[in-house]
């Protein structure tokens, strides 16, 4: 039923301004960074709390841990509220030579140095806020927030909505002058983590630092505690993951190619309306 | 769970394990080291203007005491030097404080007791992640610079501890600046929670630098020396973990 024909209605074009596309290469690294130095960080005390304090002896509301270490064959078990599951296969254990005897997918290196790991998270980090509030200044000053992320009253319909949930299950690609803006559930997602993720991220990372709190012992109060703040910025951490995730796999949905080129080019070839 | 076995529980992702092992190799290049300095510099600026007016952290009440405070590092330091003070309650150990100062020291526990104290209950934010609040009592570390009277180029007050790291054998160090040691919540705790401090959390004399994280807070802390630079002791970045960890020197974040 569907023919892959030449494409004659299709044409080029900017689809992303140089500061977008500078700004999602930077976010791209820093992301990056953060996220595999974050989980490095988690691995060291893999336990969530909520409340001031929270340490080993305390209730978790989420954590790791191996049932059995000193057996040849430990389980691990993932624990989320009253919930355990039993993760071996997934999630492993090295001994203390480095070998690696049981099942593991990722394992620090060996000259693996914790307190550098924290120095590249706060790199990413700075990186990473310095870059939002550029951005948040472009978005205002180029009314940009208003005309491209912000949801069209054409956008806000019921229709609209049934319409793009079946475009998106069926992996279907937007066409003609629907390629060349945001759809609604991506400009839901963009504002989230522009406007939601990110200040979460900074604010919760914020919060567990002694010199902010110190000027700002209110941030205390805002997250519930030190430790809630902690557990919010890596559940947020993980919502940031998968919103990655989802965006790299529509990337290969919309075609990888033309996605790749407008985001470091700004060059998109619209799709044309009639093409199948 | 213990924090050997935390430290050895991995969550495993399918993309990171190429990074990390990059990560790892590219700390020990040129650029990438004097990236983390660039880094660490610029955190402890951003820092230290956030602190101009030299704020006070936030101090819990009694309820808020946690009811386990866990140790962490060196739990009990090895060595006959060491149990032999233990068994005589620390009466024959004395606190010197030596380097860049008029009048070097040596303060038995009952002098150091016997100067004015300072009690704050407060949160120690380990850089592993985890919390824990405490009472501490003991003397501000302001009040010793008073006694021994710090030359003027005296720039660092160095930490030297009675224990030696289980790791490598290397002794215990940690330093901090004139600024935060002249900090009110700059205490050298004899008290922990109401009563002596226990072995496990540093006894006979623990520092409290409350404006930063875990480990700057050395235990077992057996002698001050007053310095001008850093880069003549251990193996130059102010302490064990920054030494053979690459800690950050300032850990306030």
């Amino acid at each position: 039923m569907i023919a892959f024909t030449k494409n004659t209605d299709a044409k080029i074009a900017i689809r992303h301004p140089w500061p977008v596309r500078v700004w999602h290469w930077i976010n791209a690294l820093a992301v990056t960074l953060s996220l595999v130095t974050g989980l490095l960080i988690f691995n060291i005390h893999p336990r969530l709390y909520w409340g001031e304090d929270g340490h080993a002896g305390m209730p978790a509301i989420l954590s790791l841990s191996s049932t059995d270490p000193n057996t040849k064959t430990p389980h691990f078990d993932l624990q989320v509220g009253s919930h355990h599951w039993d993760v071996t296969g997934f999630m492993g254990l090295i001994d203390n030579e480095g070998s690696d005897q049981y099942t593991l997918i990722a394992a620090p290196p060996v000259d693996f140095q914790f307190g550098a790991t924290r120095i590249w998270h706060f790199a990413a980090a700075w990186i990473l806020v310095s870059a939002w509030l550029i951005y948040g200044l472009y978005l205002a000053l180029a009314g940009r927030c208003a005309r491209v992320l912000w949801p069209t009253r054409e956008d806000r319909t019921f229709r609209n909505l049934k319409h793009e949930l079946k475009q998106h299950v069926l992996l279907k690609r937007a066409r003609g002058v629907a390629a060349e803006r945001y759809n609604l559930l991506q400009k839901f997602s963009y504002l989230v983590v522009v406007t939601l993720l990110i200040p979460m991220l900074i604010l919760s990372g914020l919060t567990q630092s002694n010199s902010v709190t110190a000027v700002f012992p209110d941030l205390f109060a805002l997250f519930g505690g030190r430790q809630s703040a902690r557990s919010i910025h890596f559940i947020v951490a993980g919502a940031l993951l998968a919103f990655i995730l989802i965006h790299v796999f529509q990337v290969f949905v919309a075609g990888f190619f033309n996605s790749m080129r407008s985001i470091i080019t700004g060059r998109y070839v619209t799709p044309g309306e009639k093409s199948i | 769970m213990t924090t050997s076995e935390s430290r050895r529980t991995l969550l495993g992702t399918l993309a990171s394990t190429a990074l990390v092992a990059a990560c790892g190799r590219l700390d020990q290049t040129a650029p990438a080291s004097a990236l983390l300095d660039l880094t660490d510099r610029f955190t402890l600026r951003m820092q230290r203007l956030l602190l101009a007016q030299r704020p006070l952290v936030r101090e819990l009440s009694i309820a808020d005491i946690s009811a386990h405070f866990p140790t962490n590092g060196t739990v009990a330091p090895k060595g006959d030097l060491y149990r032999k003070l233990v068994e005589n309650d620390f009466r024959d150990w004395r606190l010197r404080i030596d380097g860049l100062v008029e009048q070097p020291l040596a303060l038995s526990p009952a002098q150091i007791r016997a100067l004015p104290s300072r009690t704050q209950i407060t949160m120690h934010n380990c850089d592993e992640g985890w919390s824990a609040i405490g009472q501490w009592t003991g003397v501000q570390l302001a009040r010793l610079l008073d006694i021994c009277r710090p030359k003027m180029n005296a720039r660092y007050v160095v930490f030297h501890c009675l224990d030696t790291q289980e790791a490598d054998g290397n002794p215990y160090y940690e330093s901090i600046d004139m600024l935060d040691a002249v900090h009110p919540q700059t205490i050298l705790a004899y008290d922990m929670n109401g009563s002596t401090l226990p072995i496990g959390h540093g006894a006979p004399l623990r520092l409290r630098v409350e404006l930063q994280i875990g480990y700057k807070n050395a235990k077992y802390v057996d002698r001050i020396e007053l310095v001008d630079r850093l880069s003549t002791i251990g193996k130059g970045r102010g302490g064990w973990w920054e030494d053979f960890e690459r800690a950050p020197w300032y850990a306030g974040q």
